[in-house]
């Protein structure tokens, strides 16, 4: 890692440390905007990162920005950041500059319509599930306009926001747009297709970075607790349950983590496809089995709400679902597998590994 | 935390090269018929010839120096070699022990003559060694072997019993981790050395211990009043346990921890190719996802062995995870295909299952079992 690198990861955590407390966390569930924090995070670039200065974002590369994002994860940073920075790097795509406000994005199929009418727009349509939705100024959307697949920022404060969450409480809400008339800076002709994927590949991506810090994060915490926990006359690390216990969640992290930095650093050399579905399936398995060990470690202090520890499993059962589940990823690998017909399996695993196929 | 956190590796385009050069051969010799695949090939395929043929290649101690007649490759491409090798379900039993263990262990502390008389034996595929640890009191509880050798003129009188000791009734030598002083209850590590003990010595008695299938792997080793002489004692007298332990990092994160039952996921993923089955494939493409995060961890950890970092926590859980993983392929592999697994079928698939299915015991106890290995982590986590 360069010393760029280090000394970006370093104040980001120093950041976090500082200013995202269990208690901030809490505080965001509850359904305050932790504006503070957001400033913080838009002065210090980290909104902007991997965007090229030349068009105004911070610079750095995207494996700067994904173990930011990993951080957000270890301390559960109740913001859009991920959505934030993937529609920044949309945008990016079409050449556009950044933008410093919270933004979130719905690539999908969205049944969106969206009119020209004289010199606006008029927008009608429903997006679900779209997180952040309610804390967000802008939503980057696909829809369709004069029959063509378009993609647009679209403001979101004439639209109607119905309120829902994820499993960890984090705003998970339907935007309305109803007959809304607007100005738009822009609208993108797409390929629906490629963005689509696109989207889905760096959302996963996002995610299992996001829950690998929350493992590690889990496993930090199952550590302490079962050294300064004492039962039977002695810490809870004693027992050889638990220190088979404390293993497990080693062994499930360190897999996480190795996955996801695998799949980070062929985002950066541009071929990912397969890399990503293998990191987010098996972070997906590992957040499982992490959350249940880490959770019986913790007894009945840790399904409180005074314990930080749902704060990481709730978010760890929570994204799961987000961009891929295992299922989802598991049938694009077994599709893969079935259009490289006449390849092995070991070739298959071994293919950017071999200098060409063996006949 | 980060203490745990492997490197990511990339094979360099001679590596990759290599890889194609060792998968051809393989191939070759396959569709020769000079082998048969099989699960866990490297301890129950015992075929002295294909290890002579490997040596020609000089794909036994390959990293050792060349004037012990290694070819001074990396620890990578050996890496390579092995995970070809296991893979296609190669015989490797009969040389795999000294080729992973003994050979370095003489590198690092062998004296020149242990070094000129049995490395360029082991490089030609011709000279077999067994590694003689627990004993029929010391199982996961190693440093309470009672196994002793008495110091007398010129050497040492070996008396005791080794057991679980894979191979040693088709190796030539074994090497014994034995106490050449009392026992100090007080410090249970001190007090051992490595002694090496020709398995044709008089007063050296092998004794096949039948593994759950019938088939010989393991054995006990008696020895009554074996004589020893000075010049087979590996290393420094009383660095036994150290010299041991220090062996231990690459015994558990190779890739013989991830790849036992291969050839049976291998063929499990032909089968599903073949009949199209989508629902089946994805399943089996869970185990392969598993598989590939497992190598990525291997590879790490060799990577960190290669730059002489302290991986033994990593590698103690690449073997965790690692062994677990062997036994799971089995476990799923069984209900994606209906079969009759047999050792004797002819088909490959039943083959295959019947090998892992009855091995899968010994994935998760040979070397150190699980649990044992997950207390070690579980230490080393608690204290840094």
């Amino acid at each position: 890692m360069s010393e760029m690198h280090e000394l970006i990861i370093d104040s980001t955590t120093k950041i976090l440390k500082d200013k995202c407390t269990k208690e901030l966390v809490d505080t965001v569930e509850k359904g305050v905007w932790p504006e503070d924090l957001w400033n913080v995070l838009v002065e210090s670039g980290i909104t902007t990162i991997a965007v090229p200065d030349s068009i105004g974002g911070t610079g750095g590369d995207y494996i700067d920005a994904f173990h930011i994002l990993r951080l957000a994860g270890k301390f559960s940073l109740p913001l859009p950041l991920a959505e934030t920075l993937i529609t920044n790097w949309l945008l990016a795509d079409q050449g556009e500059s950044p933008l410093f406000e919270p933004l979130t994005f719905s690539m999908k199929d969205n049944t969106l319509e969206i009119e020209q009418v004289e010199e606006a727009y008029l927008v009608n349509g429903t997006i679900e599930n779209v997180p952040w939705g309610r804390f967000a100024n802008k939503i980057l959307v696909i829809g369709q306009m004069n029959n063509q697949n378009t993609m647009a920022l679209l403001p979101l404060e004439k639209a109607e926001i119905q309120q829902s969450s994820n499993l960890a409480g984090e705003p998970m809400d339907t935007v309305i747009f109803d007959q809304v008339k607007m100005d738009l800076d822009n609208t993108y002709q797409i390929d629906k297709d490629q963005i689509m994927k696109k989207t889905m590949l760096l959302g996963a991506l996002a995610k299992a970075v996001m829950m690998s810090g929350a493992l590690e994060k889990a496993l930090d915490l199952s550590i302490q607790y079962a050294k300064e926990r004492e039962q039977f006359g002695r810490p809870l690390f004693k027992l050889q349950v638990i220190q088979q216990y404390i293993a497990t969640i080693a062994g499930e992290t360190v897999a996480s983590l190795t996955i996801s930095n695998k799949a980070i650093s062929a985002f950066e050399q541009g071929s990912y496809e397969e890399e990503v579905a293998n990191a987010k399936l098996k972070v997906n398995e590992s957040a499982g089995i992490v959350s249940e060990i880490a959770h019986q470690v913790h007894g009945a202090i840790g399904v409180t709400h005074e314990h930080q520890l749902h704060q990481l499993t709730r978010r760890l059962w929570s994204w799961r679902e987000d961009f891929g589940d295992e299922n989802h990823w598991a049938e694009q690998l077994a599709n893969r597998v079935l259009n490289n017909c006449s390849q092995s399996l070991w070739e298959f695993i071994t293919r950017s590994e071999q200098k060409e196929p063996v006949k | 935390m980060n203490k745990l956190e492997l490197p990511i590796f990339d094979f360099t385009e001679e590596q990759k090269v290599f890889r194609n050069e060792v998968r051809s051969f393989l191939q070759e010799e396959k569709e020769k018929g000079t082998f048969e695949s099989k699960c866990d090939s490297w301890l129950s395929g015992y075929d002295p010839a294909f290890s002579e043929k490997l040596g020609q290649k000089g794909w036994i101690g390959m990293t050792w120096p060349k004037e012990y007649g290694g070819t001074e490759r990396s620890a990578i491409e050996r890496y390579i070699v092995i995970e070809e090798l296991l893979a296609i379900g190669a015989p490797v039993a009969a040389h795999w022990f000294a080729d992973r263990q003994t050979g370095p262990l003489f590198l690092r502390f062998g004296t020149e003559k242990q070094k000129q008389e049995f490395l360029p034996k082991i490089v030609k595929g011709k000279c077999y060694f067994s590694i003689g640890l627990s004993e029929p009191n010391s199982g996961s509880d190693l440093a309470s072997i009672s196994t002793r050798a008495e110091k007398v003129e010129g050497g040492w009188i070996l008396n005791g019993a080794k057991t679980w000791t894979s191979g040693a009734h088709q190796s030539h030598y074994l090497v014994v981790l034995c106490r050449t002083e009392k026992k100090d209850p007080k410090n249970r590590h001190k007090g051992m050395s490595q002694l090496l003990v020709d398995i044709s010595s008089p007063g050296v008695t092998v004794r096949p211990i039948k593994f759950l299938t019938g088939e010989e792997h393991f054995n006990e080793v008696f020895f009554e009043n074996v004589y020893i002489t000075e010049g087979n004692l590996i290393g420094t007298e009383g660095n036994g346990w150290e010299q041991s332990m220090a062996e231990l990092a690459y015994e558990r994160s190779g890739p013989e921890r991830i790849l036992s039952t291969f050839p049976l996921l291998e063929e499990l993923v032909r089968l599903l190719k073949e009949n199209k089955d989508t629902d089946r494939l994805k399943e089996a493409m869970k185990l392969v996802t598993s598989l590939i995060s497992l190598r990525l961890m291997s590879l790490g950890v060799a990577k960190y062995l290669e730059e002489g970092k302290d991986v033994g926590i990593s590698a103690a859980l690449v073997k965790d995870l690692g062994t677990k993983f062997e036994r799971n392929v089995a476990e799923i592999a069984r209900l994606l295909v209906s079969s009759v697994p047999s050792v004797e079928s002819d088909i490959e698939i039943e083959r295959y299952l019947a090998q892992s299915i009855l091995h899968a015991p010994g994935f998760t106890l040979r070397g150190g079992t699980n649990e044992i290995l997950r207390g070690i982590v579980a230490k080393g986590m608690v204290a840094g």
